[in-house]
Formats: C-alpha cells, sequence, structure tokens
C-alpha cells in the first residue's frame, strides 16, 4: 500500500481493534473505520478527482484496506463471541452431584425375580408355561397323584380345606394331572410356577403360602439321566456354571423313583461349611420318574409313555441365591428389603 | 426314629463304619439321617470319690471339696454347689479343660476359695431331662460304691458312649420303624452281615382265650396268655437300650412291649386277664359310646373306629390306647399279650380325631407286617420269662382273614436300565436285590422277584428299580438332554400381557409386592371395590386372621404401606398382581397403591401422589397393550363413597363394564391405615377383559406432508364443567381440520369468579392434502368458539 493516508488509517484501525475488549466497542470502532462518515468513506469520495492513471491504484488500494479492516472486525467479533460463549457456559456450570429427576427403577421382589428367570430358562428349553387353580379338587391334588384318603403321605402336608373334597393346594402337583387330562395322551412338556398353601404356623424357615415351580416331561423313552440333565441345566443357569448336582433316593407318592436334588454349596463351593451343616451340598429341589400309577389313572399308557417331574421352591431358590434369612421377608415387602433387587437380568 | 448304634451292632456288622459313614450311606439310599445324636458327651472326665467336704465359709450352700482322682491325677480341690455333695461319695468329675455341652472347664476362684474342676450332673453331661428324676436333676450323679476311682472312660462306664441316628422315615418305608429292619437295610447298603435273633416258642398250657375278628379292618388278630408275672423295675441294661430309643422306662412289663415293638415294628397290647369277665377278645368297629382309656380321660367313639371287645364293652381301642378298666397295673398277674394288624387308614382317622397319636398308632398308620404275630409274641414271652420271672406261658391263639402269599414282581434288566438311564448288567441287579432279602430268578433278561414280607412298598417294577438306584447309586445315572421334537416354548397371549403390564409398572417406578391369599373377614369385606362377590371361607384356619381366600389385593397392599410407613418408608409406589378365586369366578387382578411423594432419585422437586398420577398409569397399561383411548373411558365413581375420595375417584370401563377402580384414599381411611398425613391413591382393577381383548395390529398410516399449525384457546366455563366435553365440541366441529386439542393449563382463583374455572386448550389444525390457509383455520376457530359458547356457555379469555 503506497497511499500513506490509506495505511495509517488501517494500522490505526487495525490497532484499535486489537485493544477492544466489548462488542460495543467493537461496534463503535466499525462506525468509526467503515460507516458512512468515516475517513475511509470521504476519503473515497476524493476518487473522482484523481487522475485516470491514478483511480485505478487507489481503487484497488481502497478496497484492500477495507477488505483487512473488515476481516480484522470480523475475526475480532469471532472470538469476542466465542470468549462470551465461553464465558456463559462457565457460568451456567451446574453441581453434578445433586440428585437426578428421573423416576426411580422398580423393583421386583426377589419372588418374582426367580419366578419370572425359571420361566425363561425352561422356555428357553421348550417347555410351555400352564396355570393352574389355587383353590383345588381333593381328586386332582392327591388321589390322581397316587395319594388315596387316607394316605399316611398326606400327613407330610398339612392341608387348608374348604370342604371335604375342596382345598387349597398344597402342591403345584395337580398341574400335572390336570395337563395329562387336557392333552389326553398326546406328548407333554411343561412348568407350572404357582402359590401353594400348607397349614404350617409361620417362622423363619416355615410359611403357610409360599410357591413352587412344576415340571412335567411325558414322551417317549423319557429316563431320570433326561430328568438329572435338565435339573443340571436349570441349577447352571440359576445359580452359575461351577455348580453341580447331585441326585439322593427320596420319596414322593407320585414319582418312583423318587428323587431330592442337591446343588454345591455356594458359601464353601463344596468343601462343606455351617450353611451346608458340613456337607458340601444344599438340598433344592425333589423330583422322579412320573409313577406308573399315575400314569394310567391320568390316560397314559406306562408300557408305553415315561416321563418325569420336578417340584422347586421359589423362595427356597431365592433364599439360597440372595442369602435371604427369613422366608417371611418375602411377603413383608418392606421397600428397603426390594429396594435391593433393582437388577435387570 | 432313633437307632442307637450300639443297640443296632447287635444285629448287623458295622466294624470300622463311623456313624457319619453309616448316616451318610442311609441317607443316600433315601433314608435320611437328619441328625447324629450323642446321649452324652463330654472330654477329660474321671470318676473320683469325695475325701472331705466342708461348708463355703462365704456362702450358704457352697462346699469346698476335695476330690481323689486315683493315682494319676490325685487330689483336687472343688468348689461344689450341689446339696447331696458329702464324703465318700464316688462322682463324676469334669477336669480342668473338660469340653462339656454347656462350655469348658476352667480353673477358678469362687468366693474367694479356689476350685480345679467340676463335680457333674448327669444333665451337665447332656443327657435329655426326661430321662432323669428330680433327686438326679437337682445335685450331682451319685455312682455306685464300687465305681472305679481314676476310671477315665466314664461314659463308657455309664453306659452313654453310644451315638443315635435320627432317621426320617418316609411314609413309604414303615418296615424301617423296626431297628431288626434298619440293620437290615444297614446290612444291604454295606453289604455286611446281619443276624436276626430267632426265638423259639414257650407253651406250658393251652389258653381259654378267643380271639376274632368280626371287622375287615382287623384282618389278624394273635394272643398268649401268661400267667403269674412279676411286675417291677426293668433291669439297667433295658432302661439303657429304651433310653438311647427315646423312650423313657417305666416297668418290666410295659418296657417289654416297647422293646419288642421297637425291634420288631409290631406293636403290642397287654390286657390283665383276671380284669376280664371272660376270655374272649373280639375286634370290632361297630361300637358307639364312650370310652375309659388308659389316661383315665373319657373318649367318644364313634361308628367305624376299632375297638377290641369283651362282652360287648370295649376293652381296648384297637392300635390307639387300652382302657383303664383292664390295664396292667403293679397287682397284674395274669396277663393277655395281643399282636393284631389294624386298617392304617382308620388308625389315622381315629388317632387324629382324638389326638392320641403315640408311637404304636403311628405305625399301623404306616402299616405293619401282618404276618409276622407269632415271632413277636415269641420273642416277647422270652423277655418276660427273663424280666417277669414268670413261668407259665399258654399256647397263641390266632385270627387269621389272609393267607400269607409271596408278592412277585417280574420286570427285567432292559425296564430297569430303560427307566433309570443306566448300564448295570443283570449280575449287578440281581446281587443288590439279593442283598435286599429279594429272591431272584433269572433268565436272561427277565427277573421274577420275590419280595421280604416286610416291605410293604415293593409291588412294581418302577419299585424295583428304585431299589436298584438307591443302593447303586445315581452317580451311574448318565446325565443326557432328552431328544424331543424341537418346538418353541411359549407363554400364552395372557401370560405375556401380564408380564408387560408388570415390567410397564417396574419401569415406571413401582415396586413389585407378593402379599399372603389368606386374610380376615374384615379385611376381605375393605377395599373390595370390584366384586361383593362370595368369598371362600377355610375350614380349618390356623387364626382368624387368615380365614378367609381373598377375592382382592387391595387390602393387603394397603397393610403393606402401613408396614412399610410404620418403618419410616413414607414414599411408596407398590402394585401386586394375582389370581384371585371367588364362589362365582377366577380372574386376575392387579392393585396399585401410591403413597407420599413420586419416587424420583433425588427428593428435590417431587410432588405428592395424586389422583392424575393412576390416571396416567392406566392409561399406560391400556397403551402397552395397544387398546386406543376411544375404546375405555373414565367415570366418576359412585360407590365405596367412605375408602375413595368422592371427588377424587373413577371407573374404569372398557367393553361398557367397570373393570377398575381408582382414586385418592378417603382422608378417614388414611388415619385408620395409619399413613400419617401423607397423600394416598389406590387402584383395583381386573385384568381379565384386557388379557383377552381383541387387538387390532399395526399398521403404519401417513403423515401428512402438509405443515400443521397450532392456536391455543383460553375458556371461562362454569367449574363443573368437564375438560373432556369442550375438547369433543372442538373435535366434533372441527372435524376433518382438527387433528388434536390438549389441555395445557387450568386456572382457578384470582380474577376469575368463584364459580369459574379458566381451560386453556391448544388445538393443532392439518390437512393431509394441502396447506392450510389463515381464513381456513380463523373460520374454523371462529365455528369452534361460537359452539362452546353455545353449549358450554364459555367465555373467550383475551
Amino acid at each position: 500500500m503506497k497511499n500513506e493516508k490509506l495505511k495509517s488509517i488501517v494500522s490505526e484501525a487495525l490497532e484499535g481493534i486489537k485493544k477492544a475488549l466489548k462488542l460495543d466497542e467493537i461496534n463503535e470502532l466499525r462506525n468509526r473505520f467503515l460507516g458512512k462518515k468515516s475517513e475511509l468513506s470521504s476519503l473515497g469520495g476524493l476518487i473522482a478527482t484523481l487522475p485516470v492513471e491514478e483511480k485505478k491504484t487507489f481503487g484497488i488500494e481502497m478496497n484492500e484496506a477495507k477488505q483487512l479492516i473488515s476481516q480484522a472486525f470480523e475475526e475480532k467479533l469471532n472470538a469476542l463471541k466465542q470468549k462470551a460463549l465461553e464465558e456463559k457456559l462457565k457460568k451456567e456450570t451446574i453441581d453434578i452431584s445433586l440428585p437426578s429427576r428421573e423416576v426411580s427403577l422398580g423393583a421386583r421382589n426377589p419372588f418374582y425375580i426367580v419366578q419370572d428367570e425359571m420361566k425363561e430358562i425352561f422356555i428357553g428349553m421348550g417347555f410351555d408355561v400352564a396355570d393352574g387353580p389355587e383353590i383345588e379338587t381333593d381328586l386332582y391334588n392327591f388321589e390322581l397323584l397316587n395319594i388315596p384318603k387316607d394316605h399316611p403321605a398326606r400327613d407330610m402336608q398339612d392341608t387348608f380345606y374348604i370342604d371335604e373334597n375342596t382345598l387349597l393346594r398344597t402342591h403345584t402337583s395337580p398341574v400335572q394331572a390336570r395337563t395329562m387330562e387336557k392333552m389326553n395322551g398326546k406328548p407333554i412338556r411343561i412348568i407350572c410356577p404357582g402359590k401353594t398353601y400348607r397349614r404350617d404356623d409361620d417362622d423363619a424357615t416355615h410359611s403357610h403360602q409360599f410357591a413352587q415351580i412344576e415340571g412335567l416331561v411325558i414322551d417317549k423313552d423319557i429316563n431320570i439321566g433326561h430328568l438329572k440333565a435338565t435339573l443340571e441345566l436349570f441349577a447352571k443357569k440359576m445359580f452359575g456354571e461351577k455348580r453341580e448336582i447331585r441326585l439322593r433316593s427320596s420319596y414322593f407318592p407320585f414319582t418312583e423313583p423318587s428323587v431330592e436334588v442337591d446343588i454345591t454349596c455356594a458359601n464353601c463351593g463344596g468343601k462343606g461349611c455351617n450353611m451346608c451343616k458340613g456337607t458340601g451340598y444344599i438340598e433344592i429341589l425333589g423330583g422322579g420318574m412320573v409313577h406308573p400309577n399315575v400314569l394310567k389313572m391320568n390316560g397314559y399308557d406306562p408300557e408305553v409313555y415315561s416321563g418325569f417331574a420336578f417340584g422347586i421352591g421359589i423362595e427356597r431358590v431365592a433364599i439360597l441365591r440372595y442369602g435371604i434369612d427369613d422366608i417371611r421377608k418375602f411377603y413383608n415387602n418392606d421397600v428397603r428389603f426390594l429396594h435391593q433387587f433393582k437388577k435387570k437380568d | 426314629m432313633l437307632v442307637s448304634l450300639k443297640n443296632v451292632k447287635q444285629f448287623v456288622d458295622l466294624t470300622g463304619l463311623s456313624a457319619e459313614q453309616i448316616a451318610n450311606g442311609l441317607t443316600f439310599a433315601g433314608v435320611e439321617v437328619e441328625e447324629i445324636k450323642r446321649l452324652a458327651s463330654g472330654t477329660n472326665l474321671v470318676i473320683g470319690e469325695i475325701k472331705t467336704c466342708e461348708k463355703h465359709p462365704d456362702s450358704d450352700h457352697l462346699h469346698i471339696l476335695n476330690v481323689d482322682l486315683g493315682e494319676k491325677y490325685g487330689v483336687e480341690q472343688i468348689v461344689c454347689g450341689a446339696p447331696n455333695a458329702k464324703v465318700g461319695l464316688k462322682v463324676i468329675v469334669a477336669r480342668v479343660g473338660a469340653k462339656l455341652p454347656g462350655g469348658e472347664i476352667k480353673a477358678g476362684v469362687i468366693r474367694g476359695v479356689s476350685s480345679n474342676g467340676m463335680c457333674c450332673s448327669l444333665l451337665e453331661l447332656g443327657v435329655e431331662e426326661k430321662y432323669l428324676t428330680d433327686y438326679q436333676k437337682a445335685g450331682i450323679e451319685e455312682l455306685d460304691k464300687d465305681a472305679p476311682i481314676g476310671e477315665e472312660d466314664v461314659l463308657g462306664y455309664l453306659g452313654l458312649d453310644d451315638e443315635v441316628l435320627n432317621l426320617k422315615v418316609l411314609a413309604n418305608r414303615p418296615d424301617l420303624l423296626s431297628l431288626y429292619n434298619v440293620a437290615r437295610e444297614i446290612g444291604a447298603i454295606f453289604n455286611r452281615k446281619v443276624k436276626i435273633p430267632n426265638h423259639e416258642e414257650i407253651v406250658t398250657f393251652n389258653t381259654k382265650l378267643k380271639v376274632s375278628s368280626k371287622t375287615e379292618k382287623c384282618s389278624q388278630f394273635s394272643g398268649k396268655e401268661v400267667r403269674n408275672i412279676k411286675i417291677k423295675e426293668s433291669p439297667k441294661w433295658m432302661k439303657d437300650y429304651l433310653m438311647a430309643m427315646g423312650v423313657r422306662s417305666i416297668n418290666n412289663i410295659v418296657d417289654i412291649g416297647n422293646y419288642v415293638m421297637l425291634l420288631t415294628g409290631q406293636p403290642l397290647h397287654m390286657y390283665d386277664a383276671d380284669k376280664l369277665a371272660s376270655a374272649e377278645l373280639t375286634a370290632r368297629s361297630d361300637y358307639e359310646g364312650p370310652f375309659v382309656a388308659l389316661d383315665e380321660k373319657t373318649y367318644e367313639i364313634r361308628k367305624g373306629d376299632i375297638v377290641i371287645a369283651n362282652k360287648d364293652k370295649p376293652m381296648c381301642l384297637g392300635g390307639v390306647m387300652g382302657s383303664l378298666e383292664c390295664a396292667v397295673d403293679e397287682n397284674t398277674k395274669n396277663i393277655y399279650i395281643e399282636a393284631a394288624s389294624f386298617d392304617g387308614a382308620t388308625i389315622r382317622r381315629t388317632s387324629s380325631r382324638l389326638g392320641l397319636v403315640s408311637e404304636s398308632s403311628s405305625r399301623f398308620v404306616k402299616g405293619t407286617n401282618h404276618f409276622q404275630s407269632e415271632y413277636v409274641l415269641n420273642f416277647a414271652s422270652e423277655l418276660i420269662k427273663d424280666l417277669c420271672e414268670a413261668k407259665e406261658f399258654s399256647d397263641i391263639v390266632t385270627y387269621q382273614e389272609e393267607k400269607y402269599e409271596e408278592k412277585v414282581v417280574r420286570t427285567s434288566c432292559t425296564r430297569i436300565n430303560g427307566r433309570l438311564g443306566t448300564e448295570f448288567t443283570s449280575k449287578e441287579i440281581k446281587e443288590v436285590l439279593e442283598r435286599l432279602n429279594f429272591k431272584v430268578m433269572m433268565n436272561k433278561d427277565e427277573f421274577v422277584i420275590k419280595v421280604p414280607d416286610y416291605r410293604l412298598d415293593v409291588t412294581c417294577d418302577a419299585d424295583i428299580s428304585e431299589e436298584v438306584i438307591r443302593l447303586l447309586g445315581f452317580q451311574h445315572v448318565k446325565s443326557v438332554l432328552p431328544r424331543l421334537d424341537t418346538k418353541l416354548g411359549s407363554l400364552t397371549q395372557e401370560q405375556n400381557r401380564l408380564k408387560n403390564i408388570r415390567f410397564y409398572l417396574l419401569d415406571k417406578g413401582l415396586d413389585e409386592c407378593v402379599t399372603y391369599s389368606l386374610i380376615s373377614k374384615k379385611e376381605e369385606n375393605s377395599f373390595n371395590l370390584l366384586n361383593d362377590e362370595e368369598h371362600y371361607r377355610i375350614l380349618n384356619p390356623l387364626t382368624d386372621e387368615r380365614e378367609v381366600f381373598r377375592t382382592h389385593i387391595l387390602h393387603s397392599l394397603l397393610k403393606v404401606a402401613t408396614y412399610n410407613v410404620a418403618r419410616q418408608n413414607k414414599n411408596l409406589a407398590l402394585f401386586e398382581t394375582g389370581h384371585m378365586i371367588s364362589k362365582a369366578s377366577n380372574s386376575t387382578h392387579l392393585a396399585i397403591v401410591l403413597v407420599g411423594k413420586e419416587l424420583r432419585r433425588g427428593n428435590m422437586e417431587s410432588i405428592d401422589f395424586d389422583f392424575y398420577h393412576m390416571k396416567g398409569l392406566v392409561e399406560g397399561i391400556f397403551d402397552c397393550l395397544g387398546i386406543e383411548a376411544s375404546r375405555y373411558r373414565f367415570e366418576r365413581n359412585t360407590t365405596h363413597l367412605d375408602e375413595l375420595h368422592p371427588g377424587k375417584s373413577a371407573d374404569i370401563i372398557f367393553q361398557n363394564k367397570v373393570i377398575g377402580k381408582f382414586g385418592e384414599l378417603h382422608p378417614n381411611k388414611i388415619e385408620e391405615f395409619d399413613l400419617g398425613k401423607l397423600s394416598a391413591v389406590a387402584l383395583e382393577m381386573n385384568l381379565d377383559s384386557l388379557l383377552d381383548a381383541k387387538v387390532s395390529t399395526i399398521k403404519m398410516s401417513p403423515i401428512s406432508k402438509f405443515p400443521s399449525v397450532t392456536r391455543d384457546l383460553a375458556l371461562v366455563v362454569d367449574k363443573e364443567v368437564a375438560a373432556k366435553d369442550l375438547i369433543k365440541v372442538i373435535k366434533v366441529t372441527g372435524r376433518g381440520l382438527v387433528s388434536n386439542a390438549e389441555v395445557f393449563d387450568v386456572y382457578e382463583g384470582e380474577h376469575i369468579l368463584s364459580s369459574k374455572k379458566s381451560i386453556a386448550i391448544s388445538v393443532t389444525y392439518s390437512s393431509d392434502d394441502h396447506t392450510l390457509s389463515d381464513k381456513e383455520i380463523i373460520d374454523m376457530e371462529n365455528r369452534i368458539k361460537f359452539e362452546l359458547t353455545k353449549q358450554y356457555k364459555a367465555e373467550l379469555r383475551g
């Protein structure tokens, strides 16, 4: 730039812009250096008076000067806006440790966690979920399960009666008989979760109301090995891959042979501790091969069909899994207890 | 069943087996051992003799003893509080360091006098109180004069060095209520030699006694007469024997009855022959009337109960209890012994009706061996001869309806392995069955098996497979998943919808509860919002609190709220679903209770739960099932006005039926449930019609390409006008142009008459086929305003 005047205007403007700190100042400077009444503007008016050969050069230099100043304004403006934004954001900083606003997640009573999960495990193995009535007849609850009237096994299950032939089911097993009746000789693969009732006084380990999941598979050539493998799969899913099960001989009137199933103790991993009374195992469920009488009474030919059945206590599984020390905790529903079970599995 | 190892050892070789091993073996074979008890325990015990006994200077009951513990331990000074301590007494001393059931004995100073050890009572060694006399319990045990000083095997000396297994005998194995059969079982499990003694018949005269049965409930009845018996205390071996098996000694003849029953499983009954009017005993089941039993109480006998009668008079309630009239007492000389078999079901009914459950009745209930009475009577006679000094024994007279036939089961190796999932050989199976005293005839794969008479439970080939596996062990079962047709396991539509509702409520922050189905009558009648259908009542409830099978959940859930509020858990959002059963129907219910404030993660902005929270949850339930808002509606609730707030409660109407009710609690009920000043909202809903409602599948409808316009209307109307009615006018009038109308503010108060309220509604206008012009919108808005004014006297605000 040759024109001294322009040169000094540009340097004065750039200097001013550089020093400016606020938006107001910038706007004022913009007016002063680029506005209609600015020196540059009045210099521009002189262009007409210049000789032709200078006009071009002056014009170019004039534009150059304007551009330089505008660009500086632009840059400064952006810088100031950026700074202002940063300041604004800084001011807006919040205490992120304050409580959040979202509604908290509800908690499932562990009773339902276990019940839901058990359903999923067996559904995954191709089982359907059957429902049965909690108020049952003597026929389904006992007779059709090979427990005739006055059978001593009835003493094992103290029963709430509605009348002579109607009662609160003492186990989920009546659903076995109901399903066999419904399926009428066709293969069966069901589970039935549900509430059951026994005439027991409530204490830490007894409850007049509790829940079971009944399982029943009827098909050709079913044997105890199938029961063992099915329950093994269940136990590993429910309690972890490292857990082993073992079978012990037992007695239920509607299965033969009958078994109690123990699982390696979670507390000691099978070495023996207080929780498992030194045995390394804890009892979790009962089952067995469906008794030929039961098959016969419910319309299945024991020479053609065989099956296995099992019953798992829902609270029992939850108690073992979560270390719950009192069965009444499920039914009290203290929210300090419930809120420990929010995790979704 | 208590099994003393000392006793059972007489009949089966237990060499090298610990109590734990035996217990484990039994448990795995299906005879669970619940615990291993020791009759008494203690270490560092020694027999001593009190040499000096002086009163403690600082006590009115303590003595300072010098006790001679023999050569090895010398004389120790012991401070003792027993009233019977005296010079010359032989006593059990627990030396310093002894571990007794109650703790460890330490050297100490008692009121200034040093004491090194303790003189013990049997109680302190852990012997159960019921076996001890009051005298024994009050002081230290007084040993025989000839007790060896310095003897360290004190429990052995006392005969208390026994281990007792507590067997849980399940209903299928009544045979194990006999020590002989337990010995056989242990012998089979461990493949040990079993030796059950034989007893010779003793006969010195022919009895005049006649036994018979006039009821099919007594299929076998044997009797024997014994003359000139002497009733006295039993010898120590008998007392110890019974104590180890959990039975208290009474006198020689009673003890013999119990002893024979414990060993053979056959209950006996003794009659004083001189107290009977004639020498005949008849089993009958047609008697009714009062009966005075041994315990001196009178019981009402009904037809069907088994009695043993003499000349039409009941002398014994068969299998349950004898009569007082012919009871054996200390003066009894001549007796009849009864060994009979009674029908278990009848005994079960009689004994549970009368509350008379005994060792013998429970054996009959579970089942006895009908074919061993001769053996049992011979056994008893032998003992009576020894212990009661009797010399005159009659022959045995017997009534027996059934003839003994061996039970035969046919099966095969293939069938057994097929059921078990095992690969046992015929030889293995035969060998194990023979260990169990089955007689096995084998023809290649086939078995013909004869069952021993005491195994009442074995009747079919499934039973044989159980015998095989319980002895050979389940570790032989190959774990293989069944090969079944592949199919998708799944939930039914109802199960799936219920699950969706539950998980929706959980995501909305509600906690899922489970409560008892049995409630009191009063509770059943409280907050029974939906059905007044008749409930089921329990015939034999444990308490009045659990007498009714509930037909609704809400009361139980409100009680959960009370429980929590009492524990300072004041903000609650609870729900429960469940199957309800009444005499009229079965249905699935949902109940919700909201108490206090909304459960946000923080409490900073939470607001009190109110009617509209619950309304929103209900709408959400319909939403997640895909049921459009047009298919259900809310109407003001007009019932249960003393339970729900009359102005803040509603019915849920679906398919023209009230399927649910909800609302804020009546203030009186908030007080009744001890909810303090908290707000509380409750709901009960019958989900049945939702769970099987038809829901159309989703079909996408196109979204208008043209912009919509939203304009607000502010109206002042009478307070009673419901917002939904204004919305309806707007939608009906604006059909085709108005796509939505929603209330966004309601105001009452300053600048508005107290009888009025201001409602602000935002109205959305849109068209599927063109961009709306201002004129179109304004014209429509004017028509809407006109209709609102006409129908609801709505005034428009600025």
